[in-house]
Formats: structure tokens, sequence, C-alpha cells
């Protein structure tokens, strides 16, 4: 069985005063479907870095990336980024209107006509984030940008969002709402892995716990999630993961199948600190090659 | 030229304007302003400058050979390239090439355009014609080019984050340097289209003032000052795009990733 994200011989190598600093070398991870896995470690050691590197965005990083079994070489860095998605930190919403923030990532060629850019990878998941675009995109599958403000409220009150109005300039949302809208944004695209950035940090316990609703939901139909977090455990991750001075420790969560290739670091070496109680609200059923995706969008809740 | 009378400076003549700016240097000195230096220097650069491109063009003109007449504008661009990148800040090594080409591809269209379709002198290459025509285009383009790249490289600094989110949503290196591209276009090209707007009304523009004073007919005068303004703002937008279209992916990495050098 091959793994959603398999990653090997991660380095990132960072150009300062001195010649270089490394940030870390030689990572590996893998993630699966429908898993939540959370990074932490100290400020500075790279989670971000780690995270970008993932999804292709940090220069300064290398590495062979693959998703599910097919390395990163046979993807454009568009294609790859629509799935394995980072989202930063901070949430930047352009455009006049919240509903016109969201819709950007439609607006982008990598989207446009109805190609989600995968080349033929073809599984349950992909068939169903296509209907889920077409349904977005309405009768006139051209009007990527005019995206129906009815679709994306449903989607908005689904992920939790429902007192966002979608005609509010996105300067006038407070910091929680900027940051649900910037992730819903995100998860309307339909990433099969998500690389969220300390959301939930800056954050007050009820936006934490709303933003922590969403991606539960979100894994649940078959999206991997991998958190930068510096909160206390949530409950919502399957496994945590620690970086710090350049390793990567692994802190397998007890899981009920497949546990073999839920490894999680190749550098686990057994200071398993951070452990989560992942089994009581890892869902249960998810197939780790996601092929439960797309029985429940959210649009069908709303 | 022909019918009018023509007024020649003599040497006192440019003394007294020398004299003028060096009073207002005097008064710079005195309110502390810290711009007398640069007054006098520029102005002192402008005279001897400015001589000395006349005497060449004159030179020029007399010789009446197409290789001179080459060789001179290749001068031109030169200095050109220079001064663009004297100016523009902020921007990472190795732009030369792309002013220059961007310089060049609209000096000859400027030469085919207005110098062989619309004024068609004999001989074709009439350094009369040719020469001041690539020196007015060349003064805004050089400008335009300089504000542009400026103007883009500090925009796509300021939106350093709003680049690695569109990225990361799957945008293309066009589409994420998108709206840094346009903004540093519309900034290149204001004072073009502004000059383009106001001339008539409250300026007369260089061109034909300068043709009125030498003797010419003022309508004769305005038609050429048009065909050279309307020339000059569309030559100018297609110096801008040029540039732009060859140095936007240099925020780039081969891989699409957001790094300015």
């Amino acid at each position: 069985m091959t793994a959603l994200l398999r990653a090997e011989h991660l380095f990132c190598t960072l150009p300062s005063s001195d010649g270089e600093r490394v940030l870390f070398r030689d990572l590996s991870l893998q993630v699966e479907s429908g898993e939540i896995v959370d990074l932490t470690g100290p400020s500075g050691s790279g989670k971000s870095s780690l995270l970008t590197a993932l999804a292709q965005l940090n220069p300064h990083a290398s590495g062979d990336l693959t998703l599910r079994g097919r390395p990163a070489s046979a993807f454009t860095p568009q294609q790859w980024r629509t799935q394995v998605t980072y989202l930063p930190q901070q949430a930047i919403l352009t455009g006049g209107t919240v509903a016109e923030a969201i819709r950007l990532p439609f607006t982008l060629a990598v989207r446009a006509g109805g190609s989600n850019g995968t080349e033929g990878a073809e599984d349950a998941y992909d068939g169903g984030r296509r209907r889920f675009l077409s349904l977005l995109r309405g009768a006139d599958r051209h009007t990527a940008d005019r995206l129906d403000d009815a679709a994306i409220s449903r989607m908005l009150d689904a992920l939790g969002c429902g007192d966002i109005e979608l005609d509010r300039p996105p300067h006038d949302l407070s910091g929680g709402q900027a940051a649900r809208v910037a992730l819903a944004r995100t998860l309307l695209t339909r990433p099969k892995l998500l690389l969220a950035d300390e959301v939930d940090a800056g954050l007050d316990d009820d936006n934490a716990a709303k933003v922590a609703a969403i991606m539960t939901r979100a894994a649940r139909e078959g999206m991997a999630v991998i958190r930068i977090r510096h909160r206390p455990p949530d409950g919502a991750s399957s496994r945590t993961l620690v970086l710090s001075d350049g390793r990567l420790h692994g802190n397998d969560a007890t899981h009920d199948s497949g546990s073999t290739d839920m490894q999680a670091a190749a550098h686990a070496d057994g200071s398993r600190s951070g452990r989560t109680q992942g089994d009581e609200t890892h869902p249960d059923g998810v197939h780790p090659d996601g092929s439960r995706a797309g029985t429940a969008r959210p649009e069908e809740e709303a | 030229m022909n019918g009018g009378t023509y007024y020649p400076i003599d040497v006192w003549g440019l003394l007294a304007a020398m004299l003028m700016v060096v009073a207002a240097a005097a008064v710079s000195w005195r309110m502390r302003l810290g711009i007398g230096r640069t007054l006098l220097w520029s102005a002192c650069r402008a005279l001897l400058q400015l001589c000395a491109m006349g005497l060449i063009i004159g030179f020029v003109i007399r010789a009446d050979n197409p290789w001179l007449v080459a060789l001179l504008i290749v001068v031109m661009l030169g200095a050109g390239v220079q001064i663009t990148l004297s100016r523009a800040k902020g921007v990472p090594r190795g732009m030369a090439g792309p002013v220059l080409l961007a310089l060049v591809i609209t000096m000859l269209l400027m030469l085919t355009l207005v110098a062989e379709l619309i004024v068609r002198p004999t001989p074709w290459y009439s350094p009369q014609l040719v020469v001041p025509l690539t020196g007015m285009l060349l003064g805004n383009s050089v400008s335009a080019l300089a504000v542009g790249l400026t103007r883009f490289f500090e925009s796509m600094r300021e939106r350093r984050d709003e680049v690695q989110m569109m990225l990361a949503l799957g945008a293309t290196t066009w589409e994420a340097a998108r709206p840094s591209i346009v903004s540093s276009l519309r900034l290149g090209l204001l004072p073009t289209t502004a000059s383009l707007a106001s001339s008539g009304i409250v300026t007369i523009p260089g061109m034909m003032a300068g043709q009125v004073i030498a003797g010419g007919d003022p309508f004769d005068a305005a038609k050429y000052q048009f065909v050279i303004l309307a020339a000059i703002s569309a030559l100018t937008l297609l110096a801008d795009t040029i540039i732009m279209l060859l140095v936007y992916r240099r925020c780039f990495t081969d891989k699409d990733q957001y790094l300015i050098a």
C-alpha cells in the first residue's frame, strides 16, 4: 500500500550572514489519508520550513516527495500544490469581499476548465473532488471566477463559518473570522494534504475549537492534515511529531488500522514525547487510501 | 525652416542662465535646503552634455553617413541602459540585458513607424530626424523603465506573504506576480499619460516649443508634437511591458518558489 505522502531525505539549509545554517537534514515522514498529525517543537526549529518544503514552496529545501507513489517531478509545481496545500499562519484575504477572497483559488489557471490537475491519477477522491468543483461552478463551467454566492454560503455554514457575511470587506473581519475564512478557502479546493501552519495561534479558545472541528470534519472525509500547534493537545490528532535540533521525533498513537505504514518518522528514536490521545476522535472506517472520500461532502450536510 | 526669424543665443546668454542657477543655489544654501550642491553640479553637467550633444549631432548631420548615425544611436542606447540601472533601486543584478532589449525593440519600432512610415525623410537615415527622435523616446522609456523596475521589485517584496499564499493555492508565477506587474506598469506610465493629456493646455511641449522658436509653422509643429507624444506613450508602455515579461520570473526559482535575490 502506498502512503498518501511520503517524504524522504528532506534537507533545509538557510543562507545566513556567516555561510549557511542547516535547519534540518535527512528527515523522513509519511502521512496517510484521513489522519491529523500535530507538528510541534521549539520555535525556530524549522516547523514552517518543513511544511513549506512539503508543499514545494521552500526554495532552501530539497528532498524526495511522492504523492500516492507518484514522484513530485511528475507534477507541475502548481498541480502538486493543489494536492499538498500549505496554509500560512497569517490569513491573507485579497479582494473587496469575503466571497471574492474565497473565489481566488478558482480564478487560477490550474483549476480552469474543470481539470484539477492530477493528470489521470483517478481515484474516488478525485472523482468526488471534480463533482465538488463542478457543483461549485454551477451551470456554466467557465464561471470559475463567478461562483454562486449561495453555494459559498452553504459551504461556510457547513464549515462552521455561518456567522461570516460574504459581502463584508475582508479587513473588517476579526482575527478568528479571517483565520476561518482562509481555512475555508483552502478546504474548498479539496487538497489531499493540508499543511496548516499555526492556524489557531492568536485565536481565543472558542475560535481555536471551531478551527479544530473544521479540520476534524475534513479529515473524516479523507483529507490528511499536518498541523503546527503551540496549544495543548485538543484530541483531534492521531499522533504528534516533534521537530527539534534538526531531528524529527515521532509519536505513533495507538492506531486501529494500517499501523505499519503509519510509522511516524524514520528517525523515531524512542523519545516519544507529547503523546496525544487520537483514538477516540480519529474517524473510524477511513481507509488509508482515502477511498471513502467524497461520501460525505459538506454541502450535503448543509 | 520657412519664413520665421531665428534668434541665436550667445555665450553671455549661457552665462546669464548659469547665474540664475547659481542664485537659486545660493538661496538654497541660505535656507539650508541641502540641494544647492546637487543643483549646481547637475546644471554644469547638463550644460556640458547638451553642448557636446549639439556639437556631435551637428557633426553627424554634416557627415551624412548612416554608419555614424548608427554608432551615435548605439552610444545613446548604452547610456540609456546605464542610467536606467543607476536610477532603479532595489533591483537584482543582471538587468542590463533585459533593459537593453526593451530599449532596442521600442527604438526600432519608433524609427520604423514614426521616421520611415509617417515622416519619410530623405535620406532615410536623416540624422536631423532620427537622432532627436531616438533621444526623445529614450528619455521617456528610461524613466519609465527605472520607475517600473523599482516599483515591481518593491511591490513583490511588500506582497511576499500574499505571493506565498497564492503560490500555495496553485497560482502560477505569472498569476502571483500579476498585481505587482500591473501596479508598476501604471506607475511607470503615469508621467507619460499626464503629459499627453496636459500638452497644449498648460504646457507647450519641448519639441513644439523648439520648432516654434526656430521659426517653424506652429501648426506643423503641433502635428509633429502629437505624432511624437502618441508614439512615445504607446512605446513607453510597450517597453515597460517587455521589461516586466523579461524580469518577473527573477522573483521565483525554477520550481516556481518565491525568492528574491
